[in-house]
């Protein structure tokens, strides 16, 4: 019998082809936010969670002015002190918790090379130790050294899509490029995150010496200092301690407020991951709206089509349906109706994940249980809003539904 | 053995406004099975009322109504859909066929709501639909077929369940005379094979047909007359 309800279903609504198209575009919407939504965010995060967690869960940074949420606080950071890159000098000399402490400071310039150009690339100014603070695995030449920053070599280290871009085809190790207009030798070649055009910032990304950064990119700014602590179970104390003896080094007391932030990877991550879960709060008001909005679309349209067939429930019902297979009938074109929205709606959606995924960075991809929550959501609207066209049409008097005159 | 419909002092009555209106007073009717029988009877005469108490879509709303064993006044809405299902076939003026479904659905329908298996009702539909000469139009939808081709099948839509009573309503209503002849050749046919026929009309020669007359006049029987 369920396979004569739901060919007789389909056969109904394909009847009434553009009414079932207009009536189910509410539920289609919904699913589809569902799924471009879920699956772009799901990207975003994978995008994010590559670009933050780059140093370790040993690393922690100072910095100027760390996070900010509103714009009052902004203007009263933005009044800080800059931190230099001697600070980070001054932290080497006096840490005894942590090992490492390496300025960076980062912008982003034009790179050349002859004719071949790239704009906007991100240009770090760095210490000489940043291996240590971050992952930063060599394909082949070497790593910026000491000497480079004493003497501001105009030497830098390259990721690969700088590479793909400048040197097709070469080994760029020795070669020259033009960082701003400033001629610079390529030392080292850093090795692909290999997620493709996903766009990592270890792919993405100029290094020169920051003593060489300063002298010709930007001779002032404040860098940011990244920090290992020496032993990962010490992360707290070693933040305290970097946090005291950079107050002394500004000239303020240990007992006041720092005039800098210290931040860790993993709060930069909940911070993100909180902001994610807004965003998914937030769909999951969008999508219960229109939902809600589909589904009276389709309560309405199924007591439409409940009174234009009533003399068809009369027939039926004088030859033996019962009340329960005329509900089932109408649940069935209901739900059919709202799954088929929904199936059309998971298939706009992945289409829009995959033009994200394809043409932004963001490695979007549709995530199953997206789509299979989405049908399940847009079958259970129709199974409710259907429910009582259903019943009023199984309520009807048989002789009624016979004598009515459409 | 008791007759197949038999109706003690049965009346339906219905409200208009502060009004109570008799469309059937203290009827008596007893009708045995393979009978043939015509009601008459002018509009308003309460030959509908009578046709669809008899055809348990309706239920009394005084005296008392034995079909086929079951009382007919004690069953709700369901059960009333089950003997319907099971004992009675309707044809109607308007052929009421759903115009989407082939011939073959149309007269698997009752079938369906019976509850029976997928391959005995093709069966089923298989020969009812022979027993009116459709085989060869099974597959057509109503809209392909002649006004008379229609009736033929809300006639094998009837019969399909074997049930022991049919009910038409003016089954000649909406076809020519030479198209309604040939139905009530048919329904002639039928009788001789044993089924137990009432039929509502209002033309006189359709009503000779019968081998018993009713005649309604405001709610009551006028006359009953067998030939």
């Amino acid at each position: 019998m369920w396979k004569e309800l739901v060919r007789l279903a389909a056969s109904t609504l394909w009847a009434n082809r553009l009414r079932s198209f207009l009536t189910v575009l509410g539920t289609a919407v919904a699913v589809l936010s569902i799924v471009a939504v879920v699956s772009v965010l799901h990207g975003l995060d994978k995008f994010v969670a590559g670009q933050i967690l780059t140093t370790g869960s040993d690393v922690f940074t100072m910095t100027k002015i760390g996070f900010i949420f509103d714009f009052e606080s902004y203007l009263e950071a933005s009044k800080r002190r800059d931190l230099h890159p001697e600070d980070a000098e001054f932290l080497r000399e006096r840490l005894t918790l942590s090992s490492h402490v390496v300025a960076r400071q980062s912008t982003t310039r034009t790179v050349e090379r002859g004719r071949e150009r790239a704009k906007d690339v991100p240009v770090w100014g760095v210490g000489s130790d940043y291996p240590e603070v971050g992952d930063f695995p060599l394909e082949g030449g070497r790593h910026l050294s000491p000497a480079d920053d004493r003497g501001r070599a105009p030497v830098v280290v390259i990721g690969s899509r700088v590479r793909e871009t400048l040197f097709p085809n070469e080994d760029p190790i020795g070669k020259d490029l033009r960082v701003a207009g400033h001629r610079m030798t390529v030392v080292g070649l850093l090795t692909a995150r290999g997620r493709g055009s996903s766009g990592d910032s270890k792919d993405d990304v100029v290094l020169l010496p920051m003593g060489t950064f300063r002298k010709a990119i930007e001779s002032r700014g404040t860098v940011e200092l990244m920090v290992r602590a020496a032993d990962p179970e010490w992360m707290a104390d070693a933040q305290d301690e970097a946090s005291l003896h950079l107050k002394i080094r500004r000239g303020r007391k240990p007992y006041e407020e720092p005039d800098f932030s210290v931040v860790t990877d993993e709060q930069v991550l909940a911070l993100f991951t909180q902001a994610t879960r807004l965003i998914y709060a937030a769909l999951v008001g969008i999508v219960s709206l229109s939902l809600v909005v589909g589904g009276i679309v389709i309560m309405n349209i199924m007591l439409v089509s409940v009174t234009e067939r009533t003399r068809e429930i009369g027939v039926r019902k004088a030859v033996g349906a019962r009340g329960r297979h005329i509900v089932i009938q109408f649940l069935v074109e209901a739900v059919v109706l709202s799954f088929l929205g929904g199936a059309a709606g998971a298939l706009l959606g992945a289409v829009v994940a995959f033009a994200v995924g394809r043409f932004s960075p963001l490695p979007a991809a549709v995530q199953p249980w997206s789509v299979l929550t989405g049908l399940l959501l847009a079958a259970s609207v129709g199974l409710f809003f259907g429910i009582y066209p259903a019943r009023r049409a199984s309520r009807l008097h048989p002789i009624a539904a016979l004598r009515y005159e459409g | 053995m008791n007759p197949l419909v038999y109706m003690r002092s049965v009346s339906k009555i219905y409200e208009v406004g502060d009004e109570l209106v008799y469309a059937l007073r203290e009827v008596d009717l007893e009708i045995e099975e393979n009978e043939y029988v015509a009601i008459m009877g002018p509009s308003g005469s309460g030959k509908s009322t009578l046709m669809n108490l008899i055809g348990c879509l309706d239920t009394p709303t005084r005296g008392s109504y034995e079909f086929a064993g079951h009382s007919v006044e004690e069953l709700d809405a369901d059960e009333l859909a089950r003997v319907r299902n099971e004992e009675i076939g309707f044809i109607f003026q308007t052929f009421n066929l759903l115009p989407r479904s082939t011939a073959a659905s149309n007269v698997e329908l009752p079938l369906i709501y019976s509850g029976m298996r997928p391959a005995e009702r093709r069966i089923r539909v298989g020969s009812a639909l022979s027993r009116v000469g459709l085989t060869d139009r099974a597959h057509h939808r109503p809209n392909q077929l002649s006004g008379g081709q229609r009736q033929r099948v809300a006639i094998a839509r009837a019969l399909v369940t074997e049930p022991s009573l049919i009910l038409a309503d003016e089954p000649t209503g909406n076809l020519d005379t030479k198209t309604g002849d040939e139905i009530l050749d048919e329904f002639a046919r039928i009788h001789n094979e044993g089924a137990t026929l009432v039929m509502v009309t209002h033309e006189e020669e359709v009503a000779q047909r019968a081998e018993r007359v009713i005649r309604l006049r405001d709610g009551e029987i006028e006359s009953d007359r067998r030939r």
